[in-house]
């Protein structure tokens, strides 16, 4: 399968429940701290072990303020992914990878908390200096209409057709159905519900919105050969990458080309370049989904369809679990699960891939995780349940 | 979506301000090099086709062809929230290197293609205190 396996693996996950905007009933950090100690615990260390601290956009909560807590013994490695959202969620993920093949660290954690009413993260941390004047004037300051604009012109001008960001949120929706800690669980999503709810930024509506939760995820690497001591289900990275294709930084971000891709063009193609990997060998993938729209674009970029087929291929059977060519979002995704900026994502490819999802894909070895679509910075990781040699 | 955070820069001093004081005299200007007269846009402090900093501001004509719109219906922008439903399109300039601009569109009715005129619009409370050029289409 492979042809250069990284040498990484998952040793472990941990993630709290999730919470609405603002109800959760710890404050940021402790979310967090509380994410990582079940990380550690199914990992099988103590958390004072962790070494690495590795996340992503505008976060507050810096490596070096989580040793403290921790008890970490020898901080060696804190970094973040710059780029705005959830661009660099996957890249988290590659920044993990690159400190623990280069020895820098030896057991990396990467992760992502959100509680509103400690951290005022979405007010504050996340949105600050995210719309500038050119938007703020004209009545714009708010993901939904800057990605509401991509998604127009993908269906008005690159004719996708609107079944598709259909198919996808119907698809969350569905897999949220089965996990009980969803916070999507009890929608039944049918043409009606979805075509009937209200509009957001049209084109986009209600159920093709993400909305932020509060709550904290993490996940352990380490090293392959080290992973195979620790656990009996590691979950091995075969490749990782961070991209940007061509964006034009600035808050004039309207003038990007090309315009509705996800910029995960070169992310993908390294993927699958370093992996050995191709579309078709994957089994399911934790797509990044702040709206349905931007999701289209990333299964473009990152080679599942193209945007001629992109109607045929992203159909709900294709789209759910167990059988459809393509599983997205086993969990219920970013839509139906919750809203963590992608890290979510992360640890559903590993419950996926250990055979632990709430919506099993029979035999699944490979599943790809992206981040963050139509931001300044996209991602992309592959997870698979060997290491590939 | 990631600008600068505005608040600790003296306006005057942020690159695009004579885009801002254009409009206020009512006239559209778009950053073009004066090395090279490659369109720059968004603004910024360096030519990226030659790398030159002398960067000059050019006179344009404020029409276009819509690349993209949307209707906001939920009151994100609360100096905007009287009016939703309301309409912004992402105008195209094919006579400035095809830079493209943001702004409120009047009177509805515009498709991706569609030719835009832009009205000045002064300053109010609504557009932030700044001067704004809003669309329409033209018949
Ligand atoms: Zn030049």
């Amino acid at each position: 399968m492979g042809k250069r396996p990284t040498g990484v693996a998952v040793v472990g996950i941990g993630i709290t429940p999730y919470h609405k905007r603002g109800a959760s009933p710890d404050a940021e950090r402790k979310l967090l701290l509380k994410a990582i100690d079940a990380a550690a615990a199914d990992a099988g260390i103590p958390a004072s072990e962790i070494d690495g601290f590795c996340s992503y956009g505008a976060d507050v909560q810096e490596g070096t303020r989580l040793a403290g807590p921790l008890g970490t013994r020898e901080l060696r490695w804190s970094s973040l992914v710059w780029g705005g959202g959830g661009g660099g969620s996957a890249g988290a993920i590659a920044m993990a990878e690159a400190a623990i093949l280069s020895g820098h660290a030896e057991t990396v954690v990467v992760y992502r908390a959100t509680a509103e009413s400690s951290s005022g993260r979405l007010l504050r941390a996340v949105s600050q200096g995210v719309f500038g004047p050119h938007y703020a004037a004209h009545g714009v300051d708010s993901p939904a209409q800057a990605l509401g604009l991509r998604t127009q012109r993908l269906i008005e001008h690159d004719g996708i057709p609107p079944s598709a960001l259909r198919a996808i949120a119907q698809a969350c929706y569905h897999h949220a159905g089965k996990n009980p800690d969803a916070v999507g669980h009890g929608v039944d999503l049918t043409d009606e519900k979805y075509e009937s709810s209200r509009w957001i930024v049209e084109p986009l509506r209600l159920f093709d919105s993400s909305r932020e939760n509060d709550a904290a995820a993490a996940i352990i690497l380490t090293s392959a050969e080290r992973a195979r001591d620790l656990t009996d289900k590691p979950v091995y990275l075969l490749a990782s990458a961070i991209g940007a294709d061509g964006p034009k930084w600035g808050e004039l971000d309207e003038n990007h080309e090309p315009y509705t891709s996800s910029s995960q063009v070169s992310a993908g193609r390294r993927v699958w370049e370093r992996s050995g990997v191709t579309p078709s060998d994957v089994d399911a993938v934790q797509l990044y989904v702040n709206f349905t729209g931007p999701a289209v674009s990333a299964l473009i970029d990152l080679g599942f369809c193209t945007a001629e087929n992109a109607g045929e291929f992203l159909t709900f059977e294709n789209l759910i679990a167990p059988d459809g060519k393509l599983p997205i979002c086993t969990g219920g995704g970013d839509l139906a699960e919750g809203f963590l900026h992608g890290m979510g994502n992360a640890v559903e490819a590993v419950r996926l891939l250990r055979g632990e999802s709430s919506n099993p894909v029979p035999g699944a070895r490979l599943c790809l995780v992206s981040g963050g679509p139509i931001s300044e910075l996209s991602s992309a990781a592959l997870f698979a349940t060997t290491d590939g040699r | 979506m990631t600008g600068e955070r505005n608040a600790a820069v003296e306006f005057g001093r942020r690159v695009d301000a004579p885009y801002w004081s254009g409009l206020a005299e009512g006239e559209l200007r778009i950053q073009r090099c004066t090395s090279c007269r490659r369109w720059a846009w968004p603004a910024d402090w360096r030519c990226p086709g030659c790398g030159s900093y002398d960067l000059g501001w050019e006179a344009v004509e404020p029409v276009g062809t819509v690349f993209s719109r949307i209707r906001t219906h939920y009151p994100f922008v609360p100096a905007y929230a009287d009016l939703v439903p309301y309409d912004n399109v992402l105008v195209e300039l094919p006579q400035a290197g095809g830079a493209r601009l943001i702004g409120l569109l009047t009177g509805g009715g515009a498709r991706i293609g569609d030719r835009v005129r832009g009205t000045f619009v002064a300053a109010s409370e609504r557009t932030a205190g700044l001067p704004v050029l809003t669309w329409t289409k033209e018949s």
